[in-house]
């Protein structure tokens, strides 16, 4: 029928949904973090941080004298229990949660395109999350 | 620049909003309007700015993949096949990017502000001088290669009332560009639907449509790819990034509801002059810095 509306792709609207819903509650804790990061103050202090912005000092620079840690954390250092009950490091969770969302979605448009026996492109989306997911636990890193 | 933290998370938030109602209007993404902006007139480091960019560029991305992706407006198939390059050259460009950070100093930094300031005044140059673009490319031919990639499919076009049914072509070539593009994108921190749209749609003769929201769609996917090098580097900062996010979703919304209502020919010449302005005064910097290196 020329007007009725096509069915999309099944991998499609599992990648949407997903991407979608993840950057929705990523950016809710981002907010929340936020939120306790002015009412309480947080991991960095907001006068050295904004002073050594606009400074346009480099990144170790801006930790060493601005953060809780002294110095340039390794890997996924929003995670360590102990930074945890700091409001800026539970909007940084809020951020690696948005930067999680086509992580999850492309696993999810894998299983829709198996579902659905696309070999080539499920090989594809395979691919795809296999980059993302080695880019979002560090094996491809800046060091 | 004397301002407290909430002063700041609400200018930012307050700028991040304009640059995403304006980019929506010009028909460009959020992170090429940021990027530049933020680069060429504020202080904070550019390594920063860069990674802030490719978070913002990805986050409105996300959100907008969904709507397009349940109309059949983005095609997944075209989204998986350009994926796969544009993914692997934006790690790469990341990864350059941290290098030249690490190794090249402050002529690293003058060469990145010099590239991107002429990048950006290509980029407003491609937008002022409009490029060629059609609608609904007719396809008489397709190769034999993007015929057994079967990309041809449909989606109803509610301005028409009716499904158009569209082929692709040249899908070799579009993988070879979206390398360049994917490489761009990391090493900037930028979105890159400025090269991407005219590769669907001029390169690969898809519907203007459908490359304009399959483009925006696969931002979210090499960015995500590129951006969590930045993060684990320590370079994103909550409040930098926060108001940044927020604002350019919150610009985007806006920006698509009201893009609707007006005509939006006059934020077209505010970007091309915005553009402009950002990249000459990055070719000065970088220029300035590459002379006192």
């Amino acid at each position: 029928m020329e007007n009725e509306h096509p069915k999309p792709p099944i991998s499609g609207v599992i990648y949407g949904t997903i991407c979608y819903w993840i950057v929705i509650v990523g950016i809710l804790v981002a907010i929340v973090g936020m939120s306790m990061y002015f009412i309480s103050g947080g991991c960095f202090d907001t006068e050295i941080l904004l002073d050594s912005l606009w400074e346009g000092k480099v990144v170790e620079e801006v930790w060493a004298e601005a953060s809780c840690v002294g110095h340039l954390p390794e890997g996924h250092w929003y995670l360590n229990f102990d930074l945890l009950s700091h409001g800026d490091v539970i909007a940084m969770v809020g951020v690696a949660i948005i930067c999680c969302a086509a992580v999850v979605g492309m696993w999810g448009a894998f299983v829709g395109t198996v579902r659905s026996r696309e070999k080539l492109y499920a090989v594809l989306a395979l691919i795809i999350a296999i980059i993302l997911t080695l880019s979002a636990i560090g094996v491809i890193t800046l060091e | 620049m004397e301002l407290s933290a909430i002063e700041f998370f609400f200018t930012f938030l307050a700028i991040s909003i304009v640059i995403g109602m304006i980019a929506v209007l010009g028909g460009v993404g959020g992170g090429v309007v940021f990027t530049p902006l933020m680069m060429g007139f504020t202080p904070i480091d550019s390594f920063i700015i860069r990674g802030t960019g490719l978070l913002v560029a990805m986050a409105g991305s996300l959100i907008a993949a969904r709507p397009f992706l349940n109309r059949g407006l983005a095609n997944i198939r075209l989204l998986l096949l350009a994926g796969v390059p544009y993914a692997i050259f934006a790690v790469i460009g990341a990864l350059l990017a941290g290098y030249i950070q690490e190794t090249a100093g402050e002529t690293g930094e003058a060469i990145i502000r010099l590239s991107l300031g002429i990048l950006i005044i290509g980029i407003a140059a491609l937008i002022f001088f409009g490029g060629r673009k059609v609608e609904y490319p007719e396809i008489k031919n397709v190769d034999s290669i993007t015929e057994r990639l079967a990309l041809a499919t449909s989606y109803y076009e509610q301005s028409l009332g009716k499904v158009v049914y569209y082929k692709v072509k040249r899908a070799p070539v579009g993988i070879l560009i979206f390398c360049f593009v994917g490489l761009v994108s990391g090493l900037f921190g930028l979105g890159a639907g400025w090269a991407m749209v005219p590769t669907l749609n001029l390169a690969m003769l898809a519907p203007l449509k459908v490359a304009a929201a399959s483009s925006k769609v696969l931002i979210g996917i090499g960015d995500t790819a590129a951006v969590w090098p930045y993060m684990k580097d320590g370079a994103i900062f909550a409040l930098f990034a926060v108001p940044c996010v927020i604002g350019m979703v919150i610009g985007t919304i806006i920006g698509a509801k009201i893009m609707i209502k007006i005509k939006a020919g006059f934020v077209r010449w505010l970007i091309i002059a915005v553009m402009a302005g950002a990249g000459i005064k990055l070719i000065l910097d970088g220029v300035s810095r590459l002379g006192s290196s």
